[in-house]
């Protein structure tokens, strides 16, 4: 079974941190259903051509954040949890706003102004919607 | 029996301008070591020591659970050894190299040989003398490969290859991995090769090994701080930051045991912390043999 | 130590140097096929012939088997594979002597029936053919275990070119002692005391050669 995920050289990141960002990203759009079996360990370091040590890594952070389940002698899978694909979502944006904000106070740019620019970004994107329309 | 696939203890060999000084090697069954270093490091002596080919002056070597070079034939067996500067016999086709290296291994797997020929573009019926040296690599590989040995102890398998075949041997070597019951020590200056694929890491230089240890762990030790020191501010001196490097306001920190208070310091210092970035193996190279050269000299 | 893979690594050297081999034997072949014409010069030319043919075996061989293998690197090849340096040791020994013995003695006893079943060539000759074949054996025995042990294209050179110079000196030493060219018109071969004591001591000096290379080659550790 191809993992469908890409190591990529040109990312400064270190792999399992590609890893974790691709599964989870798999599981946020649906591709990879809750409670699916997923690749073991060593087949995906096989597929990827990465060390085993990284995928474990991968896995192990995956595991604490309530991505995935991985059983001894069973595998891993997508873990059953209710809402996890919006939950990753949700995550995902909180993250980007993160970075928004620390990018804004790198620029002086107060909350209160942040905001409103959040709105006009929002209001330029359904113009161009609409247009499109 | 041990779960060390290779365990070399307080090994030293001197040679009148180069010394191995007490090398300790630890490699786990079913994992990828990789041994970096610069050129002249003592790689490949200590990849000769631990294949018996060379004799070590003092310490113990044991490989796959046997006492080297006393017992290297038992060992052999199960280990394959390409090393950078290997010939196989240049009027002779590959072929003829497989038939006597299949007269040899009673488990040749002659399926999965002539698929490694397929998959690296080789001809049996060519001879060495004509092969560019991207294809020697790739021969000689499929000669150990094919044979699926226990242990493979690679000296520079991708030093001098073109990006295809570089790939094509880092593919076939953590296929190699499907097996737990496998293990690759290989040695490389490419620190991408090593990143990649190792699950262990062991840094070697002028004849000493200064690090070894899991590949993740290692990667995790080492951040760069990025900061921003008003003037008149003198950055605190903090154990586990190997190097700062200071241009005007900005600094560069480098960590090699890092921790999450370093952040806190420096901003009670007066700078500011502007980013904590992780950093290549590469990075990592280059940062630890400055260190150990400037340590050398100190 | 009578191991499988050293018989795979002996028969290797045969395999890689046949063509050495082949060729010496057609050389020989070819000599004693000019020998068969009855008049002096095929004689000269077919003798000499048939002596360099095994010189230049006996110089090529440990070249080609021994310091080649280790100047290309493919001894590090060969101690990839599970032999011990004893191990290669015998192998490299018994392959460079097999190689060389084979021809040599094929040569040496065409020659000695060539001289036994021709009416006009008397029988004495016997034993100054077989003083003349103990030669090249003793100059090999020299280059190769100069070969083997020092491992170095230099010593074995100089080896080669020391014992191709002294083959005209020796020959002229022992053709004109009288106890050999006074036996030439025998009709059967005289083994006098001076024959013996020269083939004696021509088996001496290739087996003392053989012997000590074949010791010091034992006490190698490394090949590499």
């Amino acid at each position: 079974m191809s993992s469908g995920l890409f190591i990529s050289q040109s990312d400064k990141r270190p792999i399992y941190l590609q890893i974790m960002e691709q599964m989870k990203q798999r599981v946020a759009v649906g591709d990879w259903a809750e409670g699916q079996a997923i690749p073991s360990i060593r087949q995906l370091a096989v597929d990827l051509q990465v060390s085993v040590i990284t995928v474990k890594r991968a896995y192990l952070e995956l595991e604490r954040e309530g991505v995935i389940v991985t059983q001894q002698g069973k595998g891993s899978h997508v873990a059953s949890s209710p809402g996890l694909g919006t939950r990753l979502q949700e995550q995902e944006l909180e993250k980007h706003l993160e970075q928004a904000i620390r990018l804004a106070d790198m620029l002086g740019i107060r909350p209160k102004d942040l905001e409103a620019r959040l709105r006009e970004t929002g209001d330029r994107r359904m113009e161009k919607e609409e247009e499109q329309v | 029996m041990t779960d060390l696939a290779i365990e070399l203890k307080r090994v030293g060999k001197r040679y009148p301008y180069f010394a191995l000084d007490n090398i300790h090697l630890e490699v786990p069954h079913g994992q990828i070591m990789g041994l970096i270093g610069p050129n002249g490091a003592g790689k490949s002596t200590t990849i000769r020591i631990l294949m018996g080919l060379v004799q070590q002056d003092c310490g113990d070597v044991r490989v796959l659970g046997r006492r080297m070079p006393a017992e290297q034939i038992a060992a052999k067996w199960d280990i394959g050894f390409a090393s950078e500067d290997m010939r196989l016999y240049e009027g002779m086709t590959i072929e003829w190299h497989m038939n006597f290296i299949r007269s040899i291994y009673p488990n040749w797997d002659a399926p999965y040989a002539q698929l490694l020929l397929k998959r690296f573009g080789l001809r049996a019926e060519q001879k060495i003398k004509g092969l560019s040296h991207g294809q020697r690599v790739k021969a000689t590989l499929l000669l150990v490969l094919a044979r699926r040995p226990r242990l493979l102890v690679l000296d520079e398998p991708t030093t001098g290859l073109d990006p295809v075949a570089r790939h094509e041997i880092l593919r076939e070597l953590t296929a190699v991995m499907t097996d737990e019951g496998r293990s690759i020590l290989f040695s490389s200056h490419n620190t991408q090769d090593v990143e990649q694929i190792s699950d262990q890491i062991t840094f070697i230089d002028r004849g000493r090994i200064i690090d070894s240890m899991d590949k993740e762990a290692y990667l995790d030790r080492w951040r760069r701080l990025r900061l921003e020191v008003p003037l008149g501010i003198a950055l605190p001196a903090l154990p586990g930051i190997i190097g700062i490097r200071q241009d005007g306001r900005l600094a560069i920190a480098t960590a090699n045991v890092f921790a999450p208070d370093m952040a806190n310091e420096y901003e009670s210092s007066g700078a500011r912390v502007k980013s904590i970035e992780t950093m290549t193996l590469e990075e990592i190279f280059v940062a630890n043999v400055e260190r150990s050269r400037e340590e050398v000299e100190a | 130590m009578n191991s499988p893979v050293i018989r795979t690594l002996i028969l290797k050297d045969w395999r890689l140097h046949r063509l050495h081999i082949i060729l010496s034997l057609v050389a020989s072949g070819a000599a004693l096929l000019v020998l068969q014409f009855r008049n002096e010069a095929a004689f000269v030319i077919g003798s000499v012939w048939l002596f360099v043919s095994l010189i230049v075996l006996g110089s090529m061989l440990p070249v080609s088997n021994v310091i080649n293998e280790r100047k290309k690197q493919s001894v590090v090849f060969l101690m990839s594979l599970p032999v011990s340096a004893l191990q290669y040791a015998v192998s490299k020994v018994v392959s460079t002597i097999g190689m060389f013995l084979a021809p040599w003695g094929a040569s040496a006893v065409a020659a000695t029936i060539f001289a036994l079943s021709r009416r006009d060539i008397p029988n004495g000759i016997v034993p100054f053919i077989l003083i003349l074949f103990g030669l090249p054996l003793v100059g090999f025995c020299l280059v190769a275990g100069t070969a083997l042990i020092s491992e170095s294209e230099g010593w074995t050179i100089s080896a080669t070119i020391v014992c191709n110079s002294s083959y005209g000196l020796i020959y002229y030493f022992i053709v004109r002692n009288p106890a050999i060219n006074g036996a030439f018109k025998s009709p059967t071969p005289v083994w006098s005391p001076p024959v013996l004591m020269i083939l004696a001591g021509e088996a001496l000096a290739a087996g003392l050669i053989m012997g000590l290379t074949f010791y010091l080659q034992s006490r190698k550790r490394e090949f590499v």
